[in-house]
C-alpha cells in the first residue's frame, strides 16, 4: 500500500477529535478512585476513633494535604506524560515542595523536642502499618492510572509511571488519613514519603510492559 | 550542536531550522482546522507532515546504517497510523510538529529494537529533526502494511480497497456497501487500529 493511500483512508475516515478527554479523564478517574480507595478504607480499617474531633487538627490536614498535594502534580504530569512532545517531566519537582516542607517541620519539632522522645515522635505507634497500608491502598488509583495510560500514546513509560505511583500512593495518603492514629510530624514526614518512594518505584518498572503503543 | 545555537546565522542549518518554524506557524491553524472536524485540512497537514518525517527518517536510518527507502517508507506507514490513532493526545496549545516528530521517534527507535539493531546511537537531541529536509517523493513501502490488511475482516477489506483504490468517497463505498456513512467511518477506523497492532505485534521477526 502507497503512503498516499493510507493518508487517504486516514482522511476518509477521520472525524472531529476531542483533544481534551484525556485531560478530564485523568481527573475524573483520580477523583473516582480516591472515592473508592476512602470507602475500601473505612470499610476494612474504619474511620479512626476520635475522627470527629480529630479531623479539623493541623496533623491530620497536614497528611491529607500532603497526599493531595503531591498527587495533583503527579496527576498532572502523568497527564502530560501521555502526550508525544510534551517534556513536563521536570514539573514532578514541585512535589518535593510540600515534602521538604513537611521534613523542614519534622526535623523542627525534633529539634524542640528531648532526644529520648525522637524514636518515638517517628516510629509512632503504627509506622509499620502506614508503610503497607498505603501502597495496598494504592492499588485502585494505580490500576486505573493504567488503564487510562493505555489510552494515550506515552514515549516514556518511565517517567508514565514515576507518575502515576506518586500520584496513587498520594490519593492513599488521603484517603489513609482517615484511618490514621499516628500525628506526629516526624512520623508523617518519614512514612508516608518512604511508601510513596516505594510505589513510584514500582510504577516505573511496571508501566514500561503495559503501555507500549 | 551548542554552538549552532549560539551562533546559528554563522551555519547554514540556520535556513533549515527557521524553516522548522515556518512549518510549524503553517501547520498549527490547519492541524486546529482538522481536529475540528475540517478533512481537507487533514489531508493538507498529513501531506505536509509525511514529507517532513520522511526526510527525518529516511536521515535517521541511513545513521543507523540503513539506507533503503523502503524500509524508511514503512517506518513512515506506521507513525502515520500512530499520529491517526494518537490525535487526542495532541495539546492544543503545544507546537505540533514537535508532537509529530515525537511520535515519529518513538516508533523509529521500536522498530530498530524489533529488527535487532539497538538505537544506542540515535541522537536524542531535538536538533536531529531540525536539520532534516523534507521528503516529498514517496518510495514504495514493503509488504508490512499489506500483510496487515491481509489480517483485517473481509468486509473491512472491501470497503477500504473502494476508497483507496477505486478513489470512492466514503458516502459512495458506504452506499456500495450497504452501510451508513457513519457505520463506515467507524469501520474503516477500526480496520486502521487493526492494522496498526498488527504492525506493532510483529515481534521480533525480521522486518
Amino acid at each position: 500500500m502507497q503512503t498516499d493511500d493510507l493518508i487517504s483512508l486516514m482522511t476518509a475516515s477521520h472525524q472531529k477529535v476531542d483533544t481534551g478527554g484525556l485531560r478530564r479523564a485523568t481527573w475524573l478517574a483520580a477523583l473516582a478512585a480516591l472515592a473508592v480507595t476512602a470507602g475500601l478504607v473505612l470499610v476494612t480499617l474504619g474511620a479512626r476513633h476520635d475522627f470527629a474531633s480529630a479531623w479539623m487538627t493541623l496533623p491530620v490536614l497536614a497528611k491529607a494535604a500532603l497526599g493531595a498535594s503531591v498527587a495533583v502534580v503527579a496527576l498532572g504530569v502523568f497527564q502530560s506524560s501521555l502526550r508525544p512532545g510534551l517534556k513536563r517531566g521536570h514539573l514532578l519537582w514541585l512535589a518535593a515542595v510540600p515534602l521538604a516542607l513537611v521534613v523542614g517541620w519534622a526535623l523542627a519539632t525534633l529539634a524542640q523536642a528531648p532526644a529520648g522522645q525522637w524514636s518515638a515522635l517517628v516510629f509512632g505507634r503504627y509506622w509499620l502499618a502506614c508503610l503497607i497500608a498505603v501502597p495496598l491502598y494504592a492499588i485502585c488509583p494505580f490500576v486505573a492510572l493504567l488503564v487510562l495510560a493505555r489510552r494515550g500514546a506515552p514515549v516514556d513509560g518511565r517517567l508514565t509511571g514515576f507518575s502515576a505511583g506518586i500520584a496513587s500512593a498520594g490519593l492513599a495518603t488521603v484517603a489513609y488519613s482517615l484511618h490514621c492514629p499516628d500525628d506526629a510530624v516526624p512520623f508523617l514526614a518519614s512514612w508516608y514519603p518512604l511508601a510513596m518512594a516505594a510505589v513510584a518505584g514500582f510504577g516505573a518498572l511496571v508501566f514500561p510492559r503495559f503501555v507500549r503503543w | 550542536m551548542r554552538r549552532n545555537k549560539r551562533f546559528p546565522s554563522r551555519h547554514p542549518e540556520k535556513r533549515i531550522a527557521l524553516s522548522l518554524a515556518k512549518l510549524e506557524t503553517q501547520l498549527r491553524p490547519v492541524f486546529l482546522a482538522a481536529l475540528a472536524g475540517d478533512a481537507a485540512a487533514y489531508r493538507l497537514f498529513l501531506d505536509a507532515i509525511s514529507a517532513r518525517l520522511r526526510g527525518y527518517l529516511r536521515q535517521m536510518l541511513a545513521r543507523a546504517g540503513r539506507s533503503e527507502a523502503s524500509e524508511a517508507e514503512d517506518v513512515l506507514q506506521e507513525t502515520l497510523l500512530a499520529l491517526h490513532l494518537s490525535r487526542h493526545t495532541y495539546d492544543p496549545a503545544s507546537p505540533v510538529t514537535a508532537w509529530a516528530h515525537a511520535i515519529a521517534r518513538y516508533k523509529l527507535v521500536d522498530h530498530l529494537r524489533r529488527s535487532g539493531r539497538h538505537a544506542g546511537n540515535l541522537p536524542i537531541d531535538d536538533e536531529a529533526y531540525q536539520l532534516a529536509a523534507p521528503e516529498s517523493g514517496g518510495s514504495d513501502a514493503r509488504l508490512d502494511l499489506e500483510r496487515a490488511m491481509q489480517a483485517l475482516p473481509e468486509r473491512t477489506r472491501r470497503l477500504i480497497d473502494r476508497v483507496k483504490l477505486q478513489g470512492a468517497s466514503v458516502a459512495e463505498a458506504a452506499n456500495a456497501a450497504g452501510m451508513t456513512e457513519t457505520a463506515a467511518k467507524v469501520a474503516i477506523h477500526r480496520g486502521l487500529q487493526a492494522m496498526a497492532k498488527f504492525l506493532s505485534k510483529r515481534g521480533k521477526r525480521p522486518a
